[in-house]
C-alpha cells in the first residue's frame, strides 16, 4: 500500500446562492494581467446551463478526460502517436470564443469628455483587439437561467429526462456549480502534456504547470475534462488553479474557500491508496466508479494506515490532520459529498453535496414512492451531474440532509429528539449532531483543517516577489 | 576575391553557427519562461490549419532531406549503387515536392498573421522578421529547384560538410550560381537568428513524452 496525501474540498451546494464572491479574490490575486482576462480558475455557473466554456461536459465535443478501450485507460483525445501527428494544430483545441472575448470599458472618456449637453457613454471595447465590439457572451451570461431557452438544450445533464418540460417556466429548476481544478488523482492533463510540465505534487496532491517547462502545446486545455487548463493567449503558456498552493502551505485556506459568504466550502486531508488509481479510474462501469474512487479513500483513525503512512514518510501533522479531516467526514463517512462528472475518469478531487429543492408544483400524478421525487430539481438531474447517472447515493446524500433537518427542527421546535427519520437513513443523533454543526455552525478553524508544509527553504525572504508567473511581477 | 569569399563563405557561416549556439545557451538560461512556440490556435483556429499543417511536415521533410542530401558524401551513395544523377532525380522530385509544400505553408501562415485582427495583435516584430526569413530561405530553395537545375553534389554539399567538420573551403562555391549563394546565405543567417525567436520551440520537440508515464508527480521537499 501506497499512501498519498491529497488536499480536497467539498463544496455543499445546498448553501450556495451563486454571489460569486469565490471567484472575485480569485481573479484579483491570479489572473487579472494580460492574457489571463478571460481565466476564470473559480467560476460559478448556474445549472442548468451549459457552462464556461460552452458545454464543457459534453466530451463529444471537446473530447477531454479518459475512456476505456479493451479494458485499458486511454486519453478521450487519442494516445501519444495521435499527439504527435496532430501537434501543430490540434483539433480539440477550444478557441477564446467558447469561453468569451474578454472586454473591457474605455473610463478614460468619462474624465476627459468636455461639457456637452449628454452623459458620456463608455463603450465595450475587446481586450484582445482593443476594438470596440458587442458582448455576445461572456461568463455568466447564463446566470440566473438567462437565456436557458436558448441554451438549456445543450446542457449534457438532461440525458435521461424529458429536458423540454424543465425547460418550461413552471417546471424550471437552479442551483449553482461553483467549478475550479479538481486536482485530479489521475488527471487526464497532466498526461496530456507532451512536455512533462504539468506533474501533480507528491505532498499534497496540487496539480500544477511548471512555467519554465511549459511550451504551449495546448493538449492540456483540450484534455482536461473539466475545461480547467486555460491557455494565456499572450505568453502562449498554460496556466490553471494552483489551489492557492502558497496560502495552504502557510496552513490558510485558499482564496476562494476564504472568502465564501456562505460558508459552503470545506478543506481538508485525504489519505489515499496511490497503488490502485489507475485501477479504480479503469473501473469497466462508469457508475461503479464513485464506489471505486472511495475505495481509494483511506481511514485516518486506522493505526494500520498510520503507521504505514509514518513509515513513508508522511509528517505527523498531515496525518493529524487527516483525523480532523472535514473533507474525510463529508465523503468517506457521511457518503454527502459526491464527485463531479466521475464518467470522466479522472478521479476528482473537488466534492459537491447536492442541494435540496423546493418542493414542485407540479407533484406527480399518482402517489410517489418517494418525496425526494417531488423536488424540484430531478434526482436524475443531479445524477447525471455527480454519480454518472446512479441515483441511489444522491438520494442517500439528500435524505440524510432532509433528515438532518427534521431531526433539528423538531429538536428545536419541540424540544425532543425524534430518531425516527435517523433511522430510516442510516445515521445515529450523535452523528447528526456533527453533521449539524459542520454544515451549519462550523467556524474557519473545523471547515479548513490544514497542515502547514515543512519549511525546507530558508531563502523564502530572498525569493520574495521573484517568483510566481514572470509576466506578472 | 578570395577575401570576399572567405568572409561571406567562412566567416560569415561560423558567426551564424556561433550565434545559434550561443545563442540557444543564453537563451535557455536567462528566458525559460520565453521558450515557447507562442501558439496563436487559441486566438484563430480555422485558417491555421491548412498553413501550419502544410508548412510543418514540409519543412520537416526538407530538413531531413538537406541534411541526407548534403551531410552524407556522394561517394557514400555510390557504395550503395545510387549514383549522382538518381540522388539529383530524387532530391529534386522530394524536394519539390516539401517544398513546395513549406512554401505554400508559410505563405498562408503569413497571410493569417496579417489579416486575421487577433493574430495580428500578438504578431511582434520578431516574428515578422521570422517569417521573412522563412519566405526568403524557402523561396529562394523552391526557385533553386525549380530553375537551378546545378548539381550541388561536388562542390556544395563538400562546402557545407567542410564547415561542418571545421574544414572549411570557400573556393568550393566558386562555381555555384548566385541563386544558390543566396539561398544558403539567408539561410545561415535564419540560423543565427533563430535562438532569439520562437523557434526554439523546435527543440522542444517532445520525444520524451512517447516514454514516460502517463502522471507525472514531483516531490517539493526532496529527502
Amino acid at each position: 500500500m501506497k499512501i498519498s496525501v491529497q488536499i480536497a474540498m467539498v463544496l455543499n451546494l445546498d448553501k450556495c446562492i451563486g454571489c460569486h464572491t469565490c471567484s472575485i479574490p480569485c481573479k484579483n490575486v491570479w489572473t487579472n494581467r494580460p492574457g489571463a482576462e478571460y481565466m476564470w480558475f473559480n467560476n460559478v455557473e448556474c445549472k442548468p446551463g451549459i457552462g464556461y466554456p460552452k458545454q464543457w461536459e459534453d466530451q463529444e465535443r471537446h473530447r477531454g478526460g479518459w475512456e476505456l478501450e479493451n479494458g485499458h485507460l486511454r486519453l478521450k483525445a487519442g494516445g501519444k502517436v495521435h499527439k504527435a501527428l496532430n501537434i501543430f494544430h490540434n483539433p480539440d483545441l477550444p478557441t477564446i470564443d467558447d469561453y468569451y472575448e474578454p472586454w473591457d470599458y474605455d473610463y478614460q472618456r468619462l474624465i476627459d469628455s468636455p461639457r456637452r449637453r449628454h452623459q458620456p457613454s463608455v463603450r465595450p471595447r475587446s481586450q484582445l483587439t482593443g476594438e470596440p465590439m458587442d458582448p455576445k457572451w461572456g461568463p455568466n451570461w447564463e446566470d440566473d437561467l438567462a437565456g436557458l431557452a436558448e441554451t438549456g438544450s445543450g446542457d449534457p445533464n438532461f440525458s435521461g429526462l424529458e429536458k423540454d418540460a424543465y425547460l418550461q417556466f413552471r417546471d424550471v429548476f437552479m442551483f449553482w456549480l461553483p467549478r475550479l481544478c479538481e486536482h485530479c488523482l489521475n488527471p487526464a492533463c497532466v498526461a496530456s502534456c507532451p512536455s512533462g510540465a504539468l506533474y501533480k505534487r507528491a505532498e499534497d496532491g496540487i496539480v500544477l504547470v511548471d512555467q519554465e517547462r511549459c511550451r504551449g502545446w495546448r493538449y492540456c486545455v483540450s484534455g482536461c475534462p473539466y475545461k480547467k487548463v486555460y491557455f494565456n493567449w499572450q505568453t502562449g503558456r498554460a496556466e490553471k488553479c494552483i489551489l492557492c498552493y502558497p496560502r495552504l502551505e502557510a496552513g490558510l485556506p485558499t482564496l476562494c474557500a476564504h472568502s465564501c459568504v456562505g460558508r459552503i466550502r470545506y478543506l481538508g486531508v485525504l489519505l489515499y491508496d496511490a497503488e490502485h488509481v489507475s485501477e479504480a479510474a479503469a473501473t469497466p462501469d462508469p457508475r461503479q466508479i464513485y464506489p471505486a474512487h472511495l475505495d481509494l479513500l483511506l481511514d485516518p483513525r486506522d493505526a494500520n494506515v498510520q503507521k504505514a503512512a509514518r513509515s513513508q514518510g508522511i509528517a505527523e501533522n498531515v496525518l493529524a490532520a487527516a483525523r480532523h479531516s472535514p473533507v474525510h467526514a463529508l465523503i468517506k463517512e457521511w457518503r454527502l459529498a459526491l464527485p463531479l462528472h466521475p464518467e470522466f475518469r479522472t478521479l476528482p478531487m473537488v466534492w459537491y453535496v447536492p442541494p435540496l429543492s423546493p418542493v414542485a408544483s407540479r407533484v406527480a400524478s399518482g402517489e410517489t414512492v418517494d418525496a425526494l421525487d417531488q423536488l424540484r430539481i430531478p434526482v436524475a438531474y443531479l445524477a447525471n451531474l455527480l454519480t454518472a447517472g446512479d441515483e441511489p447515493p444522491v438520494r442517500l446524500a439528500l435524505k440524510r440532509l432532509g433528515a438532518m433537518r427534521e431531526f433539528m427542527r423538531v429538536r428545536r421546535v419541540e424540544g425532543r429528539d425524534a430518531p425516527k427519520p435517523l433511522d430510516a437513513v442510516g445515521l445515529d443523533p450523535e452523528t447528526v449532531e456533527k453533521i449539524y454543526r459542520l454544515l451549519a455552525l462550523a467556524p474557519l478553524a473545523e471547515r479548513f483543517v490544514l497542515p502547514t508544509a515543512p519549511v525546507a527553504d530558508d531563502g523564502i525572504y530572498r525569493r520574495q516577489g521573484a517568483c510566481g508567473y514572470g509576466d506578472a511581477v | 576575391m578570395d577575401l570576399a569569399y572567405t568572409l561571406v563563405f567562412t566567416v560569415f557561416p561560423y558567426l551564424c553557427l556561433t550565434a545559434f549556439v550561443l545563442g540557444h545557451a543564453c537563451r535557455y538560461i536567462t528566458d525559460r519562461y520565453g521558450w515557447t512556440a507562442r501558439s496563436s490556435e487559441f486566438l484563430e483556429k480555422k485558417s491555421l490549419w491548412a498553413g501550419s499543417t502544410l508548412f510543418h511536415w514540409g519543412i520537416i521533410f526538407t530538413f531531413f532531406g538537406h541534411a541526407g542530401g548534403l551531410l552524407i558524401p556522394q561517394r557514400v551513395f555510390d557504395l550503395f549503387g545510387i549514383r549522382a544523377d538518381a540522388h539529383m532525380t530524387v532530391a529534386y522530385w522530394s524536394g519539390l515536392a516539401v517544398g513546395v509544400a513549406a512554401f505554400i505553408g508559410i505563405l498562408l501562415l503569413a497571410w493569417r498573421r496579417l489579416v486575421q485582427p487577433r493574430v495580428r495583435v500578438v504578431t511582434t516584430v520578431n516574428d515578422a522578421v521570422t517569417v521573412g526569413a522563412l519566405i526568403v530561405v524557402i523561396g529562394l530553395g523552391l526557385y533553386n529547384v525549380l530553375f537551378g537545375h546545378y548539381n550541388v553534389l561536388y562542390t556544395l554539399a563538400p562546402w557545407i560538410r567542410g564547415i561542418v567538420t571545421f574544414t572549411p573551403d570557400p573556393t568550393l562555391m566558386r562555381e555555384v550560381p548566385l541563386s544558390y549563394k543566396l539561398h544558403v546565405t539567408a539561410a545561415w543567417a535564419l540560423l543565427g537568428f533563430s535562438p532569439f525567436s520562437r523557434l526554439v520551440h523546435i527543440w522542444s520537440v517532445p520525444i520524451y513524452y512517447l516514454l514516460r508515464r502517463p502522471i507525472v508527480m514531483r516531490r517539493l521537499v526532496q529527502g
